[in-house]
């Protein structure tokens, strides 16, 4: 089984995301980038697979800018058997990430996507089930455990108050959840191995779809500040302030 | 008069605790080993109310407890119940009066907290490289009295490398105003360095001038595992010898550490751990883009003083690396009763120190649980002991001043120090007579006698009377 795994590039978990001054976006330059910590999830997954001889090889793909290609290599390390760029300037909707990848399964013919959920700078949890709509694969989304028997899956789903197991044909696609695993840390001799790994890449314009985007951002604009707190001297001042100022208690 | 009255007259009163309750937790120490008992807890808000504070306390004959954050692990900043005495508090005393960018200073007051004036100097574009577990809750004048150490020391030094000046409040009741931020001052004695470390037997540091640095642009961060402490002190010499001071944080983690880990805090996962292995934590800061480091711990590999090094690809994993070493303390805590000791020693000296006082101590106690960690990079070792399952913690505790014992001869034969970072306090000042010379210990009580001739200042720790 080959096994494709989707991987972004977004701004890292631990930075706090600031809007650009002239409201154009998210301010990324000079700052720490990383993979989307659900496809760090996803690529595990595969790798496990692999390690159970379950698959026979995890394909690494990103669609975007050459700078991703830090976090293919970074794949590579983690397991990753080949990894693949799909690149362009444009900023990528979902949709278009989804035709992108539709073109390359084409090509490459997986039998099983694992992609995370969704991507924490957009969070827009769409990417695996449009992929899916477009194949006319099956699809099992927010997977907490992924069991394969023989042509079909048993995916187990995060779901409101409960979990829920779904079987599901393959080829499929597989959007992962949270605790689906532990993924590994990237080691030093597999980092210097993953440098001989081969890495792809193919220009978006050659797949010729369209990718330009349908929506136009107007402007990026953070939260207003919160007012800073007071201190007040007395039980007295304070029922005062929560009364005129606050207006809490009549 | 009477005392509290008289302080009365001059303090407001939600500045003074005197109800046995409130007082409680200023009275214990952090760790919950030591209960004093005090006349008063007060918390001044200026400089002229601890001047006015501590000639009041001259006036009526009481000693002074000087406390800030209260995070001492030796009892140095709670009172001892024998000896009357008030403990004067400085957590609001807590002003930043000037932050100096050209000269790259900060002058702050007592009661800031570390992270705190770490967090404002972030702000600033600045590094306060001062980091250690309790950064949360120590404040300045306790950092300072006890010179402390932490995580950066290997990179940035002591806290004593840290200050510029000082400004204390000495047992005479005179304000001394040292607050310069001059790196180079030859004029006679350096009077600050008295005050640092002293532990508040000096007098009451009220406000200090602290350097700041250039903040480093990016962090790496490693786990590399080892077969013994011989190649963690292999891999200390070669990166030193090939990046210098990029090393920000060299610490090392037995193998039992890593158990005690696993059992207590199974979430933590480690990077990678075999049986035996010795774990590293190395931090390498930058302020251009990193080299490419990866030759240097790939030729360990090839030399096998490495058996593998994963690297922190993200925020979160650094930060994951760092809370296994932070989590060791508590892992041990929960394990159960343990004989600590805060130990340095030259660093070529510790592989053979660790073997010979495990060996000791195990022909004391069989079986007993050894727990070490520590910053290899300054030689400091957290070299600890606990409570084996076939033995009560009576009897184990029992033994603890005949294990301090073997522990410390060793450490002394090796040319090294009963207390690295953590201070003498109430809890090793014993110890401290017994292994610091009388040569050393006649001048440290002749310095005591010509600034606090009366012993108002934190009577108990540290230093004993000459006559005790």
């Amino acid at each position: 089984m080959k096994i494709l795994v989707p991987v972004k590039r977004v701004l890292d978990y631990n930075i706090k995301p600031r809007a650009k001054s002239d409201g154009s976006g998210v301010e990324l330059s000079g700052l720490k980038m990383a993979m989307n910590p659900f496809d760090e999830i996803a690529l595990e997954e595969a790798v496990r697979l692999k390690e159970k001889n379950v698959a026979t090889e995890v394909i690494a793909v990103s669609c975007g800018q050459v700078s991703s290609q830090d976090i293919l290599r970074t794949a590579l390390a983690l397991g990753a058997d080949r990894a693949i760029l799909i690149e362009t300037d444009y900023d990528l909707e979902p949709l278009a990430v989804a035709k992108c990848l539709a073109k390359l399964i084409d090509k490459e013919q997986p039998n099983l996507v694992i992609c995370g959920k969704q991507a924490i700078d957009d969070d827009s949890n769409q990417t695996g089930q449009i992929l899916a709509a477009l194949l006319g694969w099956s699809q099992a989304t927010f997977a907490s455990k992924i069991e394969v028997t023989q042509d079909h899956l048993d995916v187990t789903r995060e779901i409101d108050g409960g979990l829920e197991t779904v079987h599901v044909s393959l080829p499929s696609v597989v959007t992962t959840d949270l605790r689906l695993n532990e993924p590994r840390f990237a080691t030093l001799p597999n980092i210097m191995k993953a440098k001989k790994k081969p890495l792809e890449t193919i220009s978006a314009q050659s797949l010729q779809i369209d990718i330009a985007p349908r929506i136009r951002v107007l402007k990026v604009r953070e939260p207003d500040p919160r007012p800073a707190g007071i201190k007040v001297d007395s039980v007295d001042t304070l029922i005062e302030k929560l009364k005129t100022d606050a207006k809490v208690i009549g | 008069m009477h005392f509290i009255e008289e302080i009365q007259t001059r303090l407001s009163s939600y500045q003074i605790l005197i109800n046995e309750e409130d007082k409680k937790s200023y009275e214990t120490d952090w760790r919950g080993r030591y209960q004093g008992d005090s006349l008063a807890v007060v918390f001044p808000k200026t400089i002229d109310e601890v001047i006015w504070t501590v000639q009041c306390c001259i006036k009526h004959n009481i000693k002074i407890v000087p406390q800030s954050g209260n995070t001492s692990l030796c009892g140095g900043s709670v009172p001892i119940t024998s000896i009357p005495s008030i403990i004067i508090n400085l957590s609001k005393l807590n002003q930043i009066r000037e932050i100096d960018l050209d000269n790259n200073t900060i002058t702050v007051e007592s009661g800031v907290i570390l992270g705190q004036l770490s967090d404002l100097a972030l702000k600033n574009d600045r590094l306060f490289p001062l980091s250690m577990a309790s950064e949360g809750s120590a404040q300045i004048g306790g950092v300072i009295s006890t010179n402390a150490g932490g995580t950066a020391v290997i990179r940035y030094g002591t806290m004593r490398a840290l200050v510029l000046g000082l400004e204390v409040v000495l047992p005479s009741g005179e304000l001394w105003q040292g607050l310069t931020g001059l790196r180079k001052d030859n004029t006679g004695y350096d009077l600050k360095q008295l005050f640092i470390g002293a532990e508040g037997t000096l007098g009451i540091i009220t406000a200090a001038t602290l350097k700041l640095l250039p903040l480093p642009k990016t962090k790496e961060v490693y786990w590399a595992t080892t077969n013994s402490v011989q190649h963690t002190v292999n891999v200390l010499n070669h990166l030193k010898k090939i990046i210098g001071d990029q090393i920000c944080a060299f610490e090392i983690i037995s193998s039992a550490c890593l158990q005690l880990i696993k059992k207590h805090f199974p979430q933590l996962v480690l990077p990678h751990h075999e049986e035996g292995d010795w774990a590293i934590l190395i931090e390498l800061d930058y302020f251009n883009e990193p080299q490419d480091n990866h030759s240097i711990f790939m030729d360990c590999i090839e030399k096998g003083t490495v058996n593998d090094v994963a690297i922190a690809v993200n925020e979160q994993q650094r930060d994951h690396f760092w809370s296994i070493r932070e989590h060791i303390p508590l892992a041990e805590k929960r394990e159960g009763f343990s004989i600590k000791h805060d130990i340095s020693l030259p660093i070529s000296s510790i592989p053979q120190f660790i073997l010979e006082a495990i060996n000791e101590v195990s022909k004391l106690i069989p079986s007993v649980g050894n727990v070490c960690f520590g910053h290899l990079g300054d030689g400091n070792l957290h070299f600890n002991f606990t409570n084996p399952s076939q033995m009560t913690k009576e009897e184990f505790l029992s033994l603890t001043p005949t294990v301090n014992q073997i522990v410390y001869d060793l450490v002394y034969h090796f040319n090294g120090s009963l207390s690295a970072e953590h201070g003498i306090g109430q809890l090793k000042v014993n110890s401290l007579k017994k292994y610091k010379s009388q040569l050393e210990l006649s001048l440290m009580q002749k310095i005591k006698y010509a600034i606090d001739p009366t012993n108002i200042m934190n009577p108990g720790k540290m230093l004993l009377p000459n006559n005790d």
